[in-house]
């Protein structure tokens, strides 16, 4: 390489003037390039969150995106902002980005429901992370309380002779005392069983009634369990993010995690009676296959995975 | 050259064992399975069917069979037996209620034919429970003392904390590979 150092020796003057104007320009052509490059991602972020664009999980996916790779450490500190600071962090993105809010009024609210549901994936995870940590234990009188309630929403018309018997089998669970069933799942399992009884009766004791089939049938409580972890999976690797960003038009609760539970669970059910698969023992092939269809339709920006049926709320 | 004989040289070959974990639910196979795979053992849900592993450890293909141990389904294990090289049986060490309903199962699948040649491993786990029994008294509880038609060790271990995993594995393949490999 040229050695170009002001102390190399035969250098002339005229050289250096030359050198010195080579850099200038070099310097303006990148100050037209920072121009121009800043002038894009101006233009593109303001398309990004532009409401008649696009809607739903497209907008907000596209939000997200440019949130976290961001360089400002403001706006990739947004995507965790807490509840109660999603007004200002809006506003702070919005004079970041030097958006008028006068010169488009729409593009605030969209941005704000666009934060809104993006950190509302990340508390509904802490949220759904605490319950299935807590262990369901006998000597806490709400778990034994919604235990029982169980029983009674599914089997309206058999009373449970005691706390531990083999009639909890009769709704799926392995032994007489159902309380070793929730393992990893914790409260969260019985909590997501305990919903679709409440909130869906009539399709959980459809549910039932095919689980207790002499053939095709399968340990309601049990499947029901392994359908929470299988929820709770795809929660926890982002995979429900489109879903919730197409269907709660700001932050997701746990009531819409829940929900999410009931369509597998009644999905799931449809699923294994079409198959008729040979016995239980494919149960974990079945369901591998089952996770695959729900991932693959979490593949589509539009997915909406709502149960097909009447609710009672 | 025998059946037997040519499934020896086949399995020499590839240094492939086949092992069957059993015991009643809630005993802790997936989980020992799971931590001596080196995965998260938070998550795990009861075993509906069963699950297969196959890992790489000393050399040796092990191609695990973790099959569900709840009531209903014990009627299936019996389909799991063929050319079962280890038979790990795992004891819930901490509940003492189904210790005689533990001993029962281990004392039928004893007198399966399909598993006569199996070296045996039982693994006394959730020692890191208050209240587990000691493997001396589930040894007691168990009669195992009475085993004369396998080959066995009891282990206590904790598939939470991973402890002792490794020694039991170890000493199944040992035997199992002192008997299968070996030959002629």
């Amino acid at each position: 390489m040229r050695n170009t150092g002001g102390d190399s020796p035969g250098q002339t003057c005229s050289e250096q003037q030359q050198l010195v104007q080579k850099i200038q320009c070099c310097l303006c052509d990148i100050t037209k390039m920072f121009g121009y490059v800043w002038q894009y991602v101006y233009t593109s972020f303001l398309r990004e969150y532009a409401p008649d664009a696009s809607q739903g999980a497209t907008r907000t996916t596209k939000a997200e995106y440019s949130l976290r790779s961001s360089r400002s450490k403001l706006l990739r500190g947004a995507v965790e902002s807490s509840k109660d600071n999603i007004e200002i962090c809006v506003d702070q993105i919005m004079k970041e980005k030097k958006v008028k809010p006068q010169k488009d009024p729409l593009f605030k609210q969209s941005l704000h429901t666009c934060v809104l549901q993006i950190t509302g994936y990340g508390r509904l995870y802490t949220s759904v992370e605490e319950l299935r940590k807590e262990v369901f234990s006998s000597d806490n009188a709400e778990h034994e309380a919604m235990l029982l309630k169980l029983w009674d929403l599914l089997m309206p018309t058999v009373k449970l002779e005691s706390r531990l018997t083999k009639q909890w089998g009769d709704i799926g669970f392995q032994g007489d005392d159902p309380k070793t069933d929730f393992r990893g799942m914790g409260l969260l399992g019985l909590i997501n069983l305990v919903f679709f009884s409440a909130n869906h009766t009539e399709e959980a004791r459809q549910v039932l009634s095919h689980a207790n089939h002499p053939k095709l049938g399968y340990s309601y409580a049990i499947v029901g369990i392994n359908l929470t972890e299988m929820a709770y999976s795809l929660l926890k690797s982002g995979a429900l993010k489109p879903h919730f960003y197409n269907t709660v038009q700001g932050p997701a609760e746990l009531q819409h995690f829940h929900q999410l539970y009931c369509y597998l669970a009644y999905e799931f059910d449809k699923f294994w009676v079409l198959e008729e698969p040979e016995s239980i023992m494919q149960f974990n092939q079945y369901r591998e296959k089952f996770h695959n269809v729900v991932k693959t339709q979490l593949q589509d920006p539009d997915v909406s995975l709502t149960m097909a049926v009447h609710s009672k709320n | 050259m025998g059946l037997l004989t040519i499934l020896k040289k086949l399995k020499q070959k590839e240094r492939e064992m086949r092992l069957l974990i059993l015991g009643l639910d809630n005993a802790g196979k997936t989980t020992i399975l799971k931590k001596f795979n080196g995965e998260d053992v938070s998550t795990i849900s009861p075993t509906l069917g069963f699950n297969i592993k196959t890992l790489e450890h000393r050399g040796f293909k092990l191609n695990f069979w973790d099959v569900g141990g709840q009531k209903s389904l014990r009627s299936y294990w019996r389909n799991y037996f063929e050319s079962t090289d280890g038979l790990l049986w795992v004891v819930d060490s901490a509940d003492r209620l189904r210790l005689q309903d533990c001993g029962q199962e281990l004392s039928k699948l004893l007198k399966e034919e399909r598993l006569a040649g199996a070296t045996l491993l039982i693994f006394a786990n959730k020692q890191d429970l208050p209240g587990a029994l000691t493997k001396e008294a589930i040894q007691e509880a168990l009669a195992l003392d009475e085993i004369k038609s396998h080959h066995w060790c009891i282990v206590s271990c904790s598939a939470v904390t991973g402890e002792n995993l490794l020694t039991g594995v170890d000493w199944m393949l040992d035997d199992i590979a002192a008997r299968i490999f070996t030959a002629d």
